[in-house]
């Protein structure tokens, strides 16, 4: 199997840059996924990687082969696409052998190849249906079926689940995971979803117009963010991000009535006045805490298991607030929020995280 | 078109009155009934009445025509065996059926290659050029003629299949049509196709042809109506007897000195027929098509 590598990869729109300097190292097996919000690039990265679209300045290696000229064909990769692009005219078999028929392979082999993919997949009984004649979960299993029978080196998901309803696309999810552990293939997968990028990923690329801000495994990211965007994408629901000033060791709250928390991991190496924001995951919050904040509550949602408070102070900012025990709880009742100081996280006014 | 919005639109009508006091009876509701169907019953007349005039010329002698007989009478034979007398058909419709089929291929060819190609290909020019052609359809066909005629003079092509053929190639509505459609063409198809190897040209055969199937059965419609009905240049390139057309034909019994009525209409009719039978064949497509649907 072969890793890839992209070296100060560039793309222009016209005077429009949307990739400006991409360096990545995708090991040989390794299951990355790119994350970051709309726009970002993360469709045009991917399609530079298969050869669909060309780049303007820098080196695509997939294996040990400089691909920049390479047909997309040529290349071993293999893409899923978000809507599928099944061809509507042939059926599931010639959908899923017309890349080989093209490479000329002879027909028995085909339809083993296509056979074997099918028992994977299990399409067995579907394989003379149309697409229009399939549901949505089938239309993906065999827009995978039909990379897959490439045998590439590198296969490339570009928002693969985002057309399927929620449970089908749990289903799914571990379909490709189970498919990844079988095939030991490298993984491209560009997703919106949370689940699916801390589920999946060996490594997590988070993007941000066109520029990388972060890579690491899912844990390392959310654990360990380096700057404010990596630490607010990362984790569901988001990281409360709350402004503030240092002052006498602590930090005075703009947003929560004067109230005061511990600098925790930085204490005593920011001089007063700095301006800081201070961040604490939902999840974070809990009764043992050391560190409190008074807040009243808002909205309250009970999913069951857990608890999710929206809790203010009469300021700007609202705390998002889990917890296992929460309910009793009711909007408008005040209580207070309690969590370990060591959670805490410091970004300075840039966003880099400060520590 | 606007025939399917009222049959739908009064559909929906009579099934709201169902599940609202259906015994009651509304005036508005009623006189808006008798307004819609009249209508519809008119543009029915219309259009339908031209069909029952021409079949019932085919049956009746040129002095009952112009005496408007407006029922079948006897002369059905007669007619037709005067026009095979006057006119060797078999020959005349080959001419025809050979220049439309032709020019029909070859247009759907050249034509939705060059759609496609305008709308896949980036170019900085493309815009400009595509602006220059759409431009040229404001071109009345009259201004042409004439350097057209000097041009086919030149290259010694008057009086042959090539000489009306070869301008209707390159139709520029057809282009356009094809340029539209092809936007409605999925992206990812192409790039799927790609991936699996196709080049440009193999996407087009192979991919685009046949999912836009029924894009090319309303261009097949409306360019086959064209050359089959063209008229003008026909008339100006071909010149000696043996390579006229049907509709040339119509149009030179239709102006003798003593126009035979009941013979031009059994012309009619041959010459209505294959676009009748064209569009019965391809209707389902064409309605699709026409409605720019991909699936
Ligand atoms: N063909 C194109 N011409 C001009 N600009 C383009 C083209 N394709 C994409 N862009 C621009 O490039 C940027 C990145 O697009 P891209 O599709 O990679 O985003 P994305 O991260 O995949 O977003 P999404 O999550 O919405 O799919 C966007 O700003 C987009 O407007
Ligand atoms: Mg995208």
């Amino acid at each position: 199997m072969s890793g890839v590598e992209l070296k100060g990869v560039r793309k222009s729109y016209g005077a429009l840059e949307v990739i400006r300097g991409v360096d990545l190292e995708i090991k040989p097996k390794e299951f990355v996924v790119f994350v970051g919000p709309s726009g970002c690039g993360k469709s045009t990265l991917l399609r530079i990687i298969a050869g669909l679209e060309t780049i303007s300045q820098g080196d695509v290696i997939i294996g040990d082969r400089v691909v920049n000229d390479v047909d997309p064909s040529k290349r071993g990769i293999a893409m899923v696409f978000q809507s599928y692009a099944l061809y509507p005219h042939m059926t599931v078999r010639d959908n899923m052998g017309f890349a080989l028929r093209f490479a000329g392979v002879p027909k028995s082999e085909i339809e083993r190849q296509v056979r074997e993919a099918a028992r994977i997949l299990e399409l067995e009984n579907l394989l003379d249906r149309r697409p229009k004649e399939l549901s949505g979960g089938q239309r993906q299993r065999v827009a995978i079926g039909r990379a897959i029978v490439r045998h590439p080196e590198v296969f490339l998901f570009d928002e693969p689940l985002s057309n399927l309803d929620a449970e089908l696309r749990v289903h799914m999810r571990i379909e490709i995971a189970r498919l990844h552990k079988e095939l030991q293939t490298t993984i491209i997968y560009v997703t919106h979803d949370q689940v699916e990028a801390m589920t999946l990923a060996d490594k997590i690329v988070v993007l941000r117009d066109g520029v990388i801000e972060q890579v690491g495994t899912p844990l390392d990211l959310y654990d360990d963010p380096a700057n404010q965007f990596v630490a607010g994408f990362i984790g569901s629901p988001k990281m409360n991000f709350l402004e503030g000033v240092v002052e006498n060791g602590s930090l005075l709250l703009a947003h929560y009535d004067g109230q005061k928390i511990p600098l925790g991991p930085v204490s005593g190496k920011v001089p007063d006045g700095t301006r800081l924001v201070a961040g604490i995951r939902p999840e974070h919050f809990g009764p043992n805490g050391s560190a409190r904040l008074a807040v009243t509550a808002e909205i309250v949602e009970h999913l069951g298991g857990e608890t999710f408070v929206y809790a203010g102070n009469g300021g700007r900012e609202i705390l998002t607030v889990g917890m296992h025990d929460g309910r009793a709880f009711k909007p408008g009742d005040k209580f207070e929020a309690a969590f370990d100081p060591a959670k805490l996280m410091f970004f300075d006014s840039q966003g880099l995280r400060v520590s | 078109m606007t025939g399917v919005g009222f049959a739908k639109e009064t559909g929906t009508l009579a099934a709201a009155g169902q599940y609202r006091r259906p015994a009651r009876f509304q005036p508005l509701r009623f006189l808006k009934g008798v307004f819609v169907y009249g209508l519809l019953s008119l543009a029915a007349f219309v259009s339908i009445f031209p069909f029952y005039w021409m079949l019932v010329g085919t049956t009746n002698s040129a002095v009952d025509i112009v005496r408007g007989k407006a029922n079948f009478g006897d002369h059905f034979w007669i007619n037709v065996t005067n026009l095979f007398a006057q006119v060797d058909i078999p020959r005349v419709l080959f001419n025809s059926f050979f220049i439309s089929i032709l020019a029909t291929v070859l247009t759907l060819v050249i034509s939705s290659a060059a759609g496609y190609a305008f709308e896949v290909f980036r170019s900085r020019f493309r815009e400009r050029i595509f602006a220059a052609l759409l431009l040229m359809l404001s071109i009345p066909f009259a201004a042409l003629m004439v350097p057209l005629f000097v041009m086919m003079a030149g290259v010694g092509l008057i009086n042959t299949y090539t000489a009306v053929i070869a301008p209707a190639i390159a139709n520029i509505f057809i282009i356009f049509y094809f340029r539209q459609a092809t936007k409605a063409f999925p992206s990812e198809l192409r790039d799927a196709a790609r991936i699996d190897g196709l080049k440009e040209w193999q996407i087009f055969l192979r991919v685009y042809f046949p999912v836009m199937q029924s894009t090319y059965a309303a261009a097949t419609i409306i360019v086959f109506m064209l050359n089959w009905n063209n008229y003008l240049w026909p008339l100006i390139v071909l010149q000696t007897n043996d390579m006229k057309t049907m509709v040339l034909v119509i149009s030179s019994l239709a102006s003798a000195y003593v126009p035979d009525y009941g013979v031009v209409m059994v012309a009619t009719v041959i010459t209505t027929l294959p676009t009748l039978v064209i569009f019965f064949i391809l209707q389902r497509l064409f309605v699709q098509g026409m409605l720019g649907s991909v699936k």
